[in-house]
């Protein structure tokens, strides 16, 4: 961890870079056959598919923490989820409707266009004479810390209000649920 | 980092209003449906105290020292006044709800609760001095405003509603955050004040500049400007009309304290970036929002395109921030905004009690026949609205026209005029049908409730209108300070 | 006396209020009470008010002897509380308006005193920004709430008051048996308030509030019988156009501000006279926009059209507010600024160009209608543009003194117009009247002498602000367009022939001859009640006197050039180029029979045509020209044209798109001329073909198809509003690399 410097500039070099690569392709190779397959369950296996090479991506970043969390979180958690509710809804009347809807094609035509600025400005950007400061990666009081412990203490120090912010978010996305997913229309005495 | 025991002062209205919002879920269990007002009551109880403590917080001396909890958040006289708007849209839409939402066949509890809670992610946007700080809370704010825009589950076009919403909501978040990782990667920094360090101009890139053009992109969409506009018309119409009213103030309002703050205190630097094209955005929005008001037959889509056009003439604040006009028609702008345009709905909602809906233009007809004051207080509203004086609106579009015409936007400050001369013609058509036509004389009930809230908005645009001094005074102080 | 000037707007103010509660309160009662008892409404109307009308109020005491009073069985509630709140605050005004003037002095107003009472600070604008190009005052910036007595204001109060004041006691007997009542009274003394807010507001800020809310008390007003379909559309048109004329003053008023830095009157006039040349450069477009806000609000060409419509109004407000007092708002703002305005030559020489053609062209107009508010309503859009015309050639006192001396007998017309249609049951057609001299004399002989006053016959008011302004016509110098004087002239004394004539002609089959309508109507006509008749009195004398404040070529003769002098401020370091020229004695008296002259044939022609000749001359004549006649008597058609590219080619475009406008109105009127004209003279048919015809087909095609466009892009699903969005963020960023 303590070569987090070094590390990160020989990043896209040797073994490494084209696991990058190789990862990179895939990830986006499992996200569009997410929306292209007609069958839900299939889509929900590619994206657990997608989640797991993201994790990969992290790990290889030298962010294991982060990596470690996108597998049980994403991966165990959510997706083992959606795949419940997928299976438990009755499947037929999805799969009957078109995986794309009549657009397709202008927005197959739009999307090089649109992508054409975003490219050429990522594209001719020199990115050398900026400051490299990543928070996640320096010592603490003079010694030198896990990657974990410095999540940590960005959360629960730097971070804790918009930490203490998302917890009341993740409350009201719960009373959202409740409130709309109630079956009843009829008011609660 | 070091946390002090006023930093929790500091806090404390969005703590208490966070407590209120539980409070309110957990009175829910026990309060039955035949006295549902009572968390109509509570809830302006809670948001009371919250105004009470807002004014304590504001006498604090600790205030002044900058921003808490490791530059997240920061209290000065721009989040305040912000604080004191949303507060403000708050009991106006929870006092417009009472009756509404009482005969309305779903819950109350969770309803004031989520406005309760969309408020507190609005106290910490106008707080926000960090971008992440920022970010959450927007997210807060959307998601609680989601689930009201759906919360007439019953009927199609609330959830219609909910779901373009929720929607188009999640794509230009994603936008946004987009800009914000770009941002955050180039320069490694979150804080406003550490980025307007950072980026002090001579190293404008391309690539900070399409981080902060996607910034923009996403905070246009918050405020509704053309082209983000479109969800705009779709969700008013579907909402259920408080919650309507309130997304036409709360939200925009606290988007606009963040997208104030984001471009004064973060990217002063970059205006020849962003200047241009939010000129643009400006003019068109202006533009559009007028036409298209002009053709709808249906009055809450026609707020919602005069909301739009509204948003436009905000711009022109922005783009002057550096004249002495800028920063402070934005506010007294927002807040003329906020009493004339809620006052407008409160008068919607008024005609939409039990049996007569306020749907159409036509709903309107004869009003000044069936109820002289409603008409002659929506009159006002109207007339304040197209920025006729003496009227709140005129004052907040002089300065602003004023703001654009110092920065050396004439041409934008001349459509600005033109678009608000076309504003009237539909906003007339509400006129004209109240006092020149003949309609049902159905008795409209009277709920006391909805009565005070138009009474705070009347007196409100009457009075900035007319004897502005003190409050314009205020506002000049509450310009953002530079963390 | 004079610090409480504020007292003058604020009567009418409470005179509002007051009125407005009671209507409000007697009419929620009377609701609530036919809802309760049927149509026994009486008893509940008579306790309710009582206790919430406020003590200090003269009307308390009326308030409840109105509804207790038996001889009082007229079904409005309150009807003498509202005149006597209506009618002593305006009274009053009138009082306290004139002892102001008079606490002032009317010497020292003439000597260029002016008296200032500051309310309060309406809006901080803070400190002093280096903005401007040019140098205004430095210091703090604001503008207040702040009235201001000078010649200008003193003169323009003074007949506000005094001719509003008889408008309202006229009205107390017109209006007697509407419906409505209180909400009549109530809009009026709120007009009275924005007009003498419009006068007496010391900066531009507050002219504009007054500006606006005459505006809106006009609208309410015109559309005051709001269950005719007319009144209503009128009241829209009004609105609409001068929303028009609105967006060109408050454009000059932003102008103003961002070259001066200030928008008081006391400290603009004098920067721009001090330092001409540093401003001069900017002030064309500023007068111009300011010009076309005059426009709208006095309805010159072309923004007049709503006048003639306007007078769907009851005739009290005609004569008041469309006659009298609003509309010559421009004409008291163009003279206002009439520093800005002779900086300026370009910007004079449009005001003179289009107060001629408008005098011209209305005068036109008004030979050939029937309908005897019409014809005044004309005539008045016709004088409007002598007043402008004045302005134009710099003799901005005698567009004043035209100012005044109009209001004295076209409100006297107005009025007496209203007795006629009183005492005819609300007929309006003067060819189905004819021999009412006999039956309603008093109306007559009043009327009479405001039709000699208006023609221009010597030694009453009209003749004497008429020829002023036609001698600074004839002396006018444009550096542009050397011969331009010398035409304005011209087409104002063609005008003020045409004046008399249509004047005369009005008399003529008005009141002389036989009554051409029905026997049962013959038997009904009777005078007006004394509350009518009285103001009507004053008017006409007014009418004959008013005029003798400006004398011309006599020795101290022009008192009103003298009063209202300093308002024009010298020019540093210029000749005044544009300022009246004094013309030599002999020179103006062949003005003065030239002017003669022309009224003498005008009233020659009309009197041969129209009282001998029972009309059959100016039949032979439209027979003849049918196709100049028929353009005549439609107005040119403007009207259609207007309506059929702005009103139903944006209607056609997008549904419903101004206003709920029913189409078929239009179309009818349209393709009703159309059928009768087709093949009678070239010029309709021209007209109807390739500028009616193309205008509509053309521009409503064009905008329907751009608004289907238009509506299209709201197609309500999501996947497109995201693609929108994306190319938003697309050209936004397209943008940037574009113009970086």
């Amino acid at each position: 961890m303590g070569a987090a410097e070094a590390a990160g500039s020989a990043l896209l070099t040797g073994v490494a870079g084209w696991l990058f690569v190789g990862f990179a392709l895939l990830i986006l190779g499992t996200a569009i056959a997410v929306v292209w397959s007609k069958n839900p369950v299939h889509s929900a296996l590619f994206l657990l598919a997608s989640f797991l090479l993201v994790a990969c991506v992290f790990i290889l970043e030298e962010a294991e923490f982060v990596g470690a969390v996108q597998i049980l979180v994403y991966a165990g958690g959510i997706m083992v989820l959606f795949l419940f509710v997928i299976m438990l809804v009755h499947q037929r009347t999805a799969a009957g409707t078109p995986a794309f809807q009549h657009q397709w094609d202008i927005a197959l035509l739009l999307l090089p266009v649109f992508l054409i600025p975003f490219l050429y400005i990522l594209g001719t950007e020199k990115f050398t004479d900026i400051a490299r400061n990543p928070d996640a990666f320096r010592a603490v009081a003079g010694r030198v810390i896990g990657n974990t412990e410095a999540v940590s203490w960005l959360m629960f120090r730097d971070y804790l209000l918009p930490f203490e912010v998302a917890s009341v978010f993740l409350l009201v996305a719960m009373i959202g649920a409740v409130v709309l997913g109630k079956r009843s229309f009829e008011k609660v005495d | 980092m070091k946390v002090q025991a006023t930093d929790w002062l500091l806090l404390s209205p969005e703590l208490f209003l966070t407590a209120a919002g539980m409070i309110l879920l957990a009175s829910s269990v026990f309060v039955g449906k035949a006295k549902e007002e009572l968390f109509g009551f509570l809830s302006v109880l809670m948001l009371g105290i919250t105004g009470v403590l807002l004014v304590f917080v504001s006498t604090m001396p600790e205030r002044a020292h900058g921003p808490i909890l490791g530059g997240m958040f920061v209290v000065d006289n721009f989040a305040l006044f912000f604080k004191f708007l949303v507060l403000l849209a708050m009991v106006l839409t929870v006092l417009a709800s009472v009756r509404f939402v009482g005969e309305a066949p779903y819950p109350g509890g969770e309803y004031y609760a989520l406005v309760v809670f969309s408020g507190v992610g609005m106290f910490f946007m106008a707080s926000g001095s960090n971008l992440i700080s920022i970010y959450v809370a927007l997210e807060l704010m959307a998601l609680a405003s989601y689930v009201l825009a759906g919360y007439f589950k019953g009927e199609i076009k609330s959830t219609e509603a909910a779901l373009k919403y929720f929607i188009l909501g999640a794509f230009s978040s994603a936008v946004l955050l987009y800009g914000l990782s770009l941002v955050y990667g180039l320069g490694g920094k979150m804080g406003l004040a550490d980025l307007a360090r950072l980026y002090t101009g001579t190293q404008r890139t391309n690539a900070i500049a399409l981080g902060i053009l996607m910034i923009l992109a996403g905070l246009l969409f918050k405020i509704a400007a053309v082209p983000f506009h479109l969800w705009t018309p779709d969700v008013y119409e579907g909402s259920p009309t408080p919650v309507t009213a309130f997304f036409s103030v709360g939200p925009k309002v606290a988007a606009y304290a963040i997208f104030a703050r984001i471009f004064y205190v973060a990217f002063p630097k970059f205006q020849a970036d962003w200047g241009l094209i939010v000129a643009l955005v400006a003019a068109a929005t202006m533009i559009w929002g007028n036409l298209a008001a002009l053709l709808q037959t249906n009055v809450k889509r026609m707020f919602a395109y005069s909301s739009i056009a509204h948003a436009g003439y905000a711009l022109l604040g922005v783009l002057g921030f550096q004249t002495k006009f800028g920063m402070w028609g934005v506010l007294v702008y927002l807040l003329a905004y906020t009493l004339m345009n809620f006052g407008a709905f409160a008068l919607i909602i008024f005609l939409e009690a039990k049996g007569y809906a306020a749907e159409s233009v036509s709903d309107f007809d004869g009003l000044a026949k069936r109820n002289m004051p409603a008409a002659v207080v929506m009159l006002l509203f109207l007339l304040s609205l197209a920025g006729i004086p003496p009227t709140a609106g005129f004052i907040g579009k002089y300065y602003l026209f004023t703001a654009a015409m110092d920065a050396g936007y004439a041409w934008l400050a001349i459509i600005a005029v033109l678009a608000s001369a076309v504003s009237l013609f539909y906003y007339f058509r509400i006129a004209a049908a109240m006092f020149f036509t003949d309609g049902v004389s159905a008795k409209i009930p009277v709920s006391y409730a909805l009565t005070a809230a138009v009474i705070i908005c009347a007196v409100g645009t009457l009075v900035i209108g007319v004897a502005p001094e003190s409050v314009l005074d205020v506002l000049h102080r509450c310009v953002p300070s530079k963390y | 006396m004079k610090d409480l000037l504020w007292l003058v707007p604020l009567f009418p103010l409470a005179g509002f209020l007051v009125n407005g509660v009671l209507y409000l309160i007697s009419h929620r009662t009377r609701g609530e009470a036919a809802d309760a008892h049927g149509s026994q409404g009486a008893p509940a109307l008579a306790a309710a008010p009582a206790p919430s009308v406020h003590g200090e109020n003269p009307a308390h005491t009326h308030a409840g002897s109105s509804a207790h009073d038996p001889a009082g069985h007229s079904p409005i509630p309150l009807k003498t509380a509202h005149t006597v709140v209506g009618t002593v605050s305006v009274g009053l005004s009138c009082v306290f308006a004139f002892l102001a003037i008079l606490d002032v002095g009317i010497g020292r107003l003439s000597e260029g005193a002016a008296h200032v009472v500051t309310l309060y600070r309406w809006l901080p604008l803070g400190v002093n920004q280096a903005v401007g190009q040019v140098h205004g005052p430095a210091g703090e910036w604001f503008v207040d709430a702040a009235f201001r007595l000078d010649s200008l204001s003193a003169l323009m109060i003074a007949f506000v008051t005094f001719v509003g004041f008889l408008i309202h006691v006229y009205s107390v007997g017109y209006m007697g048996h509407e419906e409505g009542y209180g909400r009549y009274f109530a809009y009026l003394n709120l007009f009275m308030f924005s007009m003498l807010l419009l006068v007496l507001g010391a900066n531009f800020l507050l002219l504009f509030v007054g500006w606006e809310g005459v505006g809106l008390c006009s609208y309410l007003l015109i559309g005051y019988f709001y269950d005719r379909d007319a009144a209503a559309d009128a009241g829209k048109k009004a609105f609409v156009v001068n929303r028009i004329g609105d967006f060109g003053f408050i454009l000059g008023i932003f102008g103003i501000f961002s070259l001066f830095g200030s928008l008081d009157f006391g400290k603009v006039f004098p920067a721009a006279a001090a330092h001409p040349s540093a401003y001069a450069p900017y002030l064309t477009l500023v007068c111009l926009c300011l010009f076309v806000g005059a426009c709208g609000k006095s309805a010159q060409f072309p923004l007049y059209v709503w006048l003639p419509d306007a007078m769907a109004g009851p005739t009290p407000v005609s004569a008041l507010i469309h006659a009298a007092t609003m509309v010559t708002a421009g004409v008291y703002m163009v003279a206002r600024c009439n520093v800005l305005f002779r900086l300026s030559p370009d910007a004079l020489l449009v005001v003179a160009v289009v107060g001629g053609f408008t005098a011209l062209f209305a005068a036109t107009i008004g030979v050939a209608q029937n309908d005897i508010k019409k014809v005044l309503a004309y005539s008045t859009v016709s004088q409007l543009g002598y007043m402008f015309l004045a302005c134009g050639v710099g003799a901005f006192v005698a567009g004043m003194f035209h100012v005044m001396t109009h209001a004295f007998f076209k409100a006297c017309l107005f009025l007496g117009s209203g007795s006629v249609i009183h005492a005819l049951g609300g007929e309006q057609d003067i060819r189905k009247m004819g021999g009412l001299a006999s039956k309603i004399p008093v109306t007559y002989r009043t009327f009479l002498v405001a039709t000699l006053a208006i023609a221009g016959v010597p030694l009453l008011a009209g003749f004497f602000s008429k020829d002023a302004i036609l001698a600074a016509a004839f002396e006018a110098h444009f550096a542009s367009a050397p011969w331009l004087g010398r035409v304005l002239w011209a087409a104002a004394l063609f005008t003020a022939g045409l004046t008399a004539f249509y004047m005369l002609r009005l008399v003529s089959l008005t009141f002389w001859g036989k009554f051409r309508g029905g026997t049962e109507q013959e038997a009904q006509i009777h005078e007006s009640p004394r509350s009518m008749t009285v103001p009507l009195i004053v008017l006409a004398f007014l009418s004959v006197v008013g005029g003798y404040v400006g004398i011309p070529m006599v020795r101290g003769g022009d008192r009103i050039g003298e009063f209202l002098h300093p308002i024009l401020l010298p020019l540093a370091g210029a000749g005044a180029h544009t300022a009246a020229h004094e013309a030599a004695a002999s020179t103006e008296a062949l003005l003065m029979a030239a002017s003669v002259a022309a009224a003498a044939i005008g009233l020659a022609l009309a009197y041969v045509w129209y009282a001998k000749g029972e009309g059959a001359v100016p039949a032979r004549i439209a027979a003849r020209f049918p196709g100049v006649y028929r353009a005549v008597s439609n107005k040119y058609y403007v009207d259609e044209a207007y309506d059929s590219v702005f009103v139903q080619g944006l209607a056609k475009g997008g549904g419903r798109f101004l206003w709920d406008f029913d189409a078929t109105v239009v179309d009818g009127a349209v393709n009703g001329t159309r059928h009768v004209t087709v093949g009678l003279s070239w010029l309709s048919s021209f007209f109807d073909q390739y500028v009616v015809d193309g205008l509509v087909n053309g521009v409503a095609n064009t905008l329907q198809a751009g608004f289907r466009g238009f509506r299209r892009a709201q197609t309500g699903r999501v996947q497109n509003y995201a693609l929108v969005m994306g190319g938003g963020l697309f050209c936004l960023v397209a943008v940037y690399l574009l113009f970086r």
